[in-house]
């Protein structure tokens, strides 16, 4: 599970927002992208001495102003249930129809791998002649 | 073995994964946790935290949770010896009552950074702290 993957999986939970310059947002996560950069609703902000606080209806925070995020305990447990969840299933769908679809499987990289073989020989053939 | 794996992030932190860690931040923070995951950025997840803070030779932590930490905020990571921890020579106290020591340390220490970068600037001839004034 990638840090990135777990922020994703935390869309519509609570979290706690650092930023570097020590500013707080505390709020639900709507939405992020792989630059860390997120959208927060229903927002608590404090300054970085903690003694004044906005409260906002949404915002916006670029990933690269972030120093750290907090996120509830159960996220992780959660996110490896619905993982092994997840595992389970693709194994009993892909176990359900096992015979006919393996054998196209292997019989098709084969013939691809043999065919890049030949091509590659007279190639590096080539190669050396050029060396010498 | 070891030298099959690469030098970068993801080869030196595979060997950390679900062991307790210390990480230090780049504002002097100092969280303990179990590394639960990371990235090539050094993007760290850190499963139940507590931050600790020190004055001179006592301690206090207090617990924080699940964290997800920004790659670029780290200064360090480092191994915690499980046999060792008891034996270190710290007492622990109150997070509460040792906040404002830890505080005015803080302060102290900032001020006389500033300081220094000041009298380094002007009298030395060296060059100002890059913008976020933080030392590293």
């Amino acid at each position: 599970m990638l840090p990135l993957s777990l922020l994703n999986a935390a869309q519509n939970k609570p979290m706690l927002v650092e930023l570097k310059n020590g500013e707080t947002f505390n709020g639900h996560l709507v939405n992020c992208d792989n630059f860390m950069n997120i959208t927060l609703r229903e927002v608590y902000q404090t300054n970085p001495d903690g003694d004044r606080f906005w409260k906002l209806k949404e915002c916006y925070i670029r990933g690269s102003t972030i120093k750290y995020l907090r996120i509830p305990d159960s996220l992780l447990d959660s996110v490896k249930d619905e993982q092994t969840r997840a595992r389970e299933a693709g194994r009993s769908a892909r176990g359900s129809h096992v015979s006919g679809a393996g054998n196209r499987g292997r019989g098709g990289p084969a013939h691809r791998a043999r065919g890049g073989q030949t091509r590659g020989g007279p190639t590096r053939g080539r190669g050396r002649g050029r060396g010498a | 073995m070891d030298s099959l794996i690469p030098f970068t992030t993801s080869g030196s932190l595979v060997d950390c994964v679900d062991r307790k860690m210390l990480v230090v931040l780049r504002d002097g923070r100092k969280l303990f946790g179990v590394l639960r995951s990371y990235d090539q950025f050094a993007n760290l997840v850190l499963e139940d935290t507590v931050e600790r803070i020190y004055h001179q030779d006592v301690f206090a932590e207090q617990w924080v949770g699940l964290f997800l930490i920004r790659g670029e905020n780290v200064v360090l990571l480092g191994e915690v010896d499980l046999d060792g921890e008891d034996e270190v020579p710290l007492r622990q106290v109150e997070w509460d009552l040792l906040l404002p020591y830890h505080k005015r340390d803080t302060d102290v220490k900032k001020r006389r950074e500033e300081l220094k970068a000041q009298v380094l600037h002007e009298q030395k001839g060296f060059s100002k702290e890059g913008g976020e004034g933080d030392g590293y």
